[in-house]
This record gives C-alpha cells, structure tokens and sequence, in this order.
C-alpha cells in the first residue's frame, strides 16, 4: 500500500481525472472532498461492503425462501 | 435474440433490446454486466435474471409495494450515470432477501433504471 502523508487542503490526485483533498481534519476524523468524474461510483467503504454482502445473500435464495417472499406479499 | 442458459429457468432466448446493462455491474458481482427482469406470475414480484451468469437471480419490487409514498433524490452524479433525460425514464427496484426468517427489502441500495436507455446502476443511500 502507498502511504502519503496530507496536511488540511492538500490533496492528492488518482490518474488525470481523480482529486482528493483532506478538507478538515478534526480528532480521528478526517473530512474529505472527491472530484472524480460522474462515472466513478464512490462509496464508503463499510456501506458497499454492506451492500455487496447483501447482494451475494439475495442472490443464494432458496425455493423456501422465495415461498415466504410470495406469502408475506400476498 | 439472445440465447443464454439459468439455472432456475432453463435456457431463455430474449430480444436484444430487453437487455438491461449496468455498466460496472453491481456490487459483489462487478463481473456481471446484463440482466434481464421477468414479471413472476399473479405477484409484484419480478426476478432479475442475470444474462451472464446461470446461476445469479434476484428477486426484485418496485419499491411502491411495500411504501405508496416511495421516492428517491437522485443526486447529479447518478443523473448523468444513468443518462437520465426525462423523469418518466426513471425506475426503481428494490432487491428482497430473506434473512433469519424475516422478508427485507433492501431500500439501502435500490436499483435505478433509465428504462428507454435500458442503464442500470445500484445506488448506496448514504445518509451521513
């Protein structure tokens, strides 16, 4: 991994297209801004990851499973 | 027509242009560029049925079944993902999963679609 050290309003770019800049740092927390074209899905990391686990289970369904979607709907 | 095998459905042979793409895929299947949606008979339900994968199946809903007032705010961003031009393109699907025997429909990450483009992307609501 690539470790870069960042003061408050320095930034750093990803290729030609991708900037990041530390805004505000605060405590253990750190405010970034992203400029990064519309194509690029940005995401915090914990809430994909959320999402993506969630996706693999949906994907899994069983017959049983699916019978209990249709009767909660009905 | 396309031509392309699942394994809960058989082989399935559909127009081309029933194809929805979603460009980067979506998370936990980045691999898996198009899918397809089917109506499930006499329910909301629609099963979206992955056209590369046989195995990858998603039982789906508008969002509007389980809340009448359903809308989303779409941020510029995904606007121009989608290549929205009119409102009336827009769809939203919510993905239903079961998990320790209670039925989730997963409003965290809906799907959006941009139906005459045939586009699709999941979005994260990010609240924070």
């Amino acid at each position: 991994m690539l470790v870069l050290t960042r003061k408050s309003d320095e930034a750093i770019k990803l290729g030609d297209d991708i900037t990041i800049t530390v805004i505000e740092i605060k405590g253990n927390q750190v405010r970034l801004g992203i400029d990064a074209p519309t194509n690029i899905r940005i995401y915090r990391k914990e809430l994909y990851e959320k999402i993506k686990s969630e996706n693999i289970m949906s994907s899994l369904l069983s017959i049983d499973e699916f019978k209990k979607i249709k009767e909660a709907l009905k | 027509m396309v031509r392309f095998e699942t394994s809960r459905f058989g082989i399935l042979e559909i127009d081309e242009d029933k194809i929805i793409n979603f460009p980067d895929g979506i998370p936990g299947f980045p691999e898996i560029k198009r899918y397809i949606l089917m109506d499930y008979k006499d329910t909301p339900l629609k099963w979206l049925q992955a056209v590369d994968n046989p195995d990858v199946a998603f039982i789906v809903a508008e969002p509007s079944i389980f809340l009448p007032d359903y809308s989303i705010k779409l941020d510029v961003a995904i606007r121009e993902y989608l290549q929205l031009k009119k409102e009336e393109d827009l769809a939203a699907l919510v993905i239903i999963r079961v998990e320790d025997g209670k039925v989730i429909a997963n409003f965290q990450g809906p799907l959006l679609l941009n139906a005459s483009l045939m586009r699709g992307v999941q979005v994260v609501i990010d609240r924070v």
